[in-house]
């Protein structure tokens, strides 16, 4: 399959059939469709980093005592729009394609996701968007995965593996906890090292390297740091059959984007953004990109043009722009900001009621 | 609903029942658009739907000079609804021409553009511009939009500047129909309704959405980075089905003029409520987003409710709405 030829196979609204749905850890949940028909078909061109809109409107709330307590106030707001979701694998038969739905219960959509049973039916809009695409002359692949951002870049190692046998593949994961990897496994007795820990790398033969924020598993800190000592490490020379692959939270893809450009490493990133249609119609979901050649940004549509975008195109959101999507608090226990600079003075400027300015 | 529809599905098939609606001295096939800023600037939804089965179909807002649009988050979600501050982000007028009208030309059903704009004079380029286009049967003058600093809603408030917007931009249509979108954030829609069917207006569209705001109360900050949105879908459908209903009794009836209803439509059943209320047709927004072919849904619900009702013609329907029983109030 090449990749860098857009699909030419037409999206639709697909049913898919659940197979199993079941809790890995922690928020993390992991759900087995299987699509019949055309849509066996349409899935079965599925590029890693692609993306579907999930309908859950008409389904129920799990039972009272199995929302946490922090979700209860987020559990009573009803559903109006699809949710954006990648795949983790996609599998194409002679008949059906399996797809491996990988998902974190965090608002009223997800947590609907694991009320779902063996053989409940499910509405998807797909595939949305453009994928990750490998460039001719490629020898090594590094795919980076922040914490939730793992579906797509565990799509796409399968895809290596079984179509780019010369491309040597390495993945550098990064969570804020052993708990927060969203893989199944045991990753408490994690070393530094890189090797076979992660079993969803490991068993297309891709060894990984692991950070955690507290050193719960694997080494201290962030996957980017890891990422650059490494790089570091190798010898000097031409980095063109280097890729970087990344998909996580946006300030993890910053940090991506700066040090592949930094040693001018092609870099492709997954990127996310809130969206209502999915399909290009609403202009809901922009990401500023820079026009190649000159000073000018504009608006492309991460539905549409992405998920999937160059690193060096992407202009990033400042990080009170993310604060202010992901929560200030949760920003802060996620290490994503620090309780200094901008979010200090927008929470002081907040206290003293001063109008914000910007 | 899905249920419902698949129901009376084959009665539908078995039965030839006439949908068809005059709007504005034009033959709808249908009452049913899709509404501007939802369904994008032509066949985009080709892949869910056969696009040419739609009654008429508005383009996203168009403005003389391409637009950005805000910075995300744009959107967000609430109970039965969601708010978007878009910014009537768009390519302009000329990539317009050159990109879309030609998938345009070949589409079957009336299309109108929907013009936006900061002046006047904004408005009257595009619409002159594009009046000589065959492939369009006329324009909504969006003077409703929330999102933007300057003109959009500031234009729809004021009685005399609608005046004003609509007999100019009236002046440079020729012989296109000449829809004016109201917006629900007035004091008395009807003033406003009066002044550009006065001025001039074939149709009036309604509604756009309503200014609204979502606070994170663990940031204690606006969600979206505009601070401010439009509030569209279900929750806005009773208020826009009454808003209709008052226009109608108190201008669009008496001058003869048509409405366009909207505010979220997502069933036939919904749809019928407009036309009850005196929507000559109607358009579906946000709905679409959950489901890309909703329109051509309603379209086949509207069908099987003129056959379980013996509805012989659709225009039997508009402003049919009768007078609650006494015994119902009693
Ligand atoms: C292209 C794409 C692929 C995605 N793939 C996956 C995936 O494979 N697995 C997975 O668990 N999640 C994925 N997401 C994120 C997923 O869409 C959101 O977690 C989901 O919409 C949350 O819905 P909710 O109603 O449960 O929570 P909400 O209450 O809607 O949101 C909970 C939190 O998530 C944030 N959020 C909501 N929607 C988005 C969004 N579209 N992008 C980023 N943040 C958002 C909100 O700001 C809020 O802080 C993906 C998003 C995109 C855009
Ligand atoms: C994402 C979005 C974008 C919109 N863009 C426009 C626009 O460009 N011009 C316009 O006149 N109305 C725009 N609208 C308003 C709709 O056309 C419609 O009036 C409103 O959403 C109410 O209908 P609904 O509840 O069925 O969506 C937009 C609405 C949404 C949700
Ligand atoms: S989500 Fe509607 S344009 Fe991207």
């Amino acid at each position: 399959m090449d990749l860098s030829v857009k699909s030419a196979m037409a999206k639709g609204v697909f049913t898919a059939t659940v197979t199993s749905n079941r809790r890995i850890r922690a928020c993390y949940w992991t759900m087995d469709l299987e699509f019949a028909g055309a849509g066996a078909k349409a899935f079965a061109k599925f590029q890693p980093g692609q993306f579907v809109q999930v309908d859950v409107s008409g389904l129920g709330l799990p039972a009272e005592d199995r929302i946490p307590a922090d979700l209860r106030d987020v559990s009573k707001r009803s559903i109006l729009l699809r949710r954006p979701f990648s795949f983790a694998e996609v599998t194409a038969g002679r008949e059906q394609t399996c797809a491996e739905l990988l998902y974190c219960m965090l608002g009223p959509a997800s947590m609907r996701l694991t009320t779902l049973g063996r053989g409940a039916a499910l509405s998807f809009i797909g595939p949305l968007g453009r994928g990750f695409w490998v460039p001719p002359g490629k020898r090594l692949a590094l795919l980076v995965v922040g914490g939730m951002g793992a579906p797509p870049i565990r799509c796409l190692a399968k895809l290596l593996r079984a179509e780019y046998p010369g491309v040597n593949v390495i993945a550098f994961v990064g969570a804020k906890t052993a708990a927060s990897l969203p893989f199944e496994g045991q990753f408490d007795e994690m070393p530094e090292q890189i090797d076979s820990y992660i079993p969803a790398f490991a068993k297309f033969g891709i060894p990984s390297a692991v950070t955690t924020d507290d050193g719960s598993a694997g080494r201290r800190g962030f996957i980017t740091e890891r990422l650059a000592e490494w790089l570091d490490e190798q010898s000097a020379g031409s980095q063109d059959g280097t890729i970087i692959y990344a998909c996580g939270p946006e300030p993890m893809l910053a940090a991506t984007a700066r040090l592949a450009a930094d040693r001018n490493i092609d870099c492709q990133i997954s990127m996310e953004r809130r969206m209502a249609c999915g399909i290009g119609v609403c202009q809901s979901c922009a990401v500023e990109c820079r026009v190649e050649g000159s000073d000018e940004t504009v608006y492309q549509l991460c539905c549409r043009d992405g998920p999937v975008f160059e690193a060096r195109t992407v202009v990033f959101r400042t990080r009170a722009a993310i604060v202010e999507e992901i929560g200030l608090v949760k920003a802060i226990q996620e290490g994503q900001a620090s309780p200094t600079g901008d979010e200090a003075r927008i929470l002081e400027a907040l206290e003293h009621g001063e109008e914000d300015k910007s | 609903m899905r249920r419902e529809y698949s129901k009376h599905w084959s009665m539908a098939k078995k039965t030839k029942v006439d949908i068809a609606v005059d709007f504005a001295g034009r033959r709808l096939a249908n009452p049913v658009f899709t509404a501007s800023g939802t369904c994008g600037y032509a066949d985009e939804l080709a892949d869910f739907m056969d696009v040419n089965r739609l009654g008429g179909f508005i383009t996203k807002s168009i403005t003389l000079k391409p637009r950005r649009g805000n910075p995300t988050p744009r959107i967000v979600e609430t109970d039965a609804g969601m708010l978007n501050a878009i910014g009537l982000a768009n390519v302009g007028l000329d990539r317009f021409i050159e990109e879309k009208l030609p998938v345009i030309a070949k589409m079957s059903m009336p299309v109108f553009v929907n013009v936006a704009g900061e002046l006047i004079g904004e408005y009257t380029a595009v619409v002159a511009r594009l009046a000589r286009e065959k492939a369009l049967a006329g324009f909504e003058l969006n003077i409703s939009c929330p999102n933007v600093a300057k003109g959009g809603i500031s234009f729809g408030r004021d009685p005399e500047q609608v005046r004003e917007i609509t007999s100019a931009v009236r002046a440079a249509a020729g012989d296109k129909i000449l829809i004016v979108k109201l917006s629900p954030c007035v004091t008395d829609i009807s003033v406003i309704a009066r002044a550009a069917v006065e001025a001039g207006a074939d149709a009036l569209s309604l509604i756009n959405t309503f200014t609204a705001m979502v606070i994170d109360t663990e940031t204690r900050m606006p969600v979206l980075a505009n601070r401010t949105g439009g509030l569209s879908g279900p929750a806005i459908k009773p208020i826009a089905v009454y808003l209709v209903n008052k226009v109608y009794n108190e201008v669009a009836k008496p001058a003869g003029i048509p409405l366009l209803g909207l505010g979220g439509i997502r069933t036939a059943s919904d749809a019928i409520e407009f036309l009850l209320a005196g929507a000559s047709a109607v358009a579906v927004g946000t709905a679409s987003f959950l489901e890309p072919d909703c329109a051509a849904r309603i379209i086949d619900g509207i069908r099987d409710y003129c056959l379980r009702h013996n509805v012989a013609k659709l225009s039997h329907l508009v402003g049919a709405l009768t007078a609650p029983s006494s015994l119902a109030n009693g």
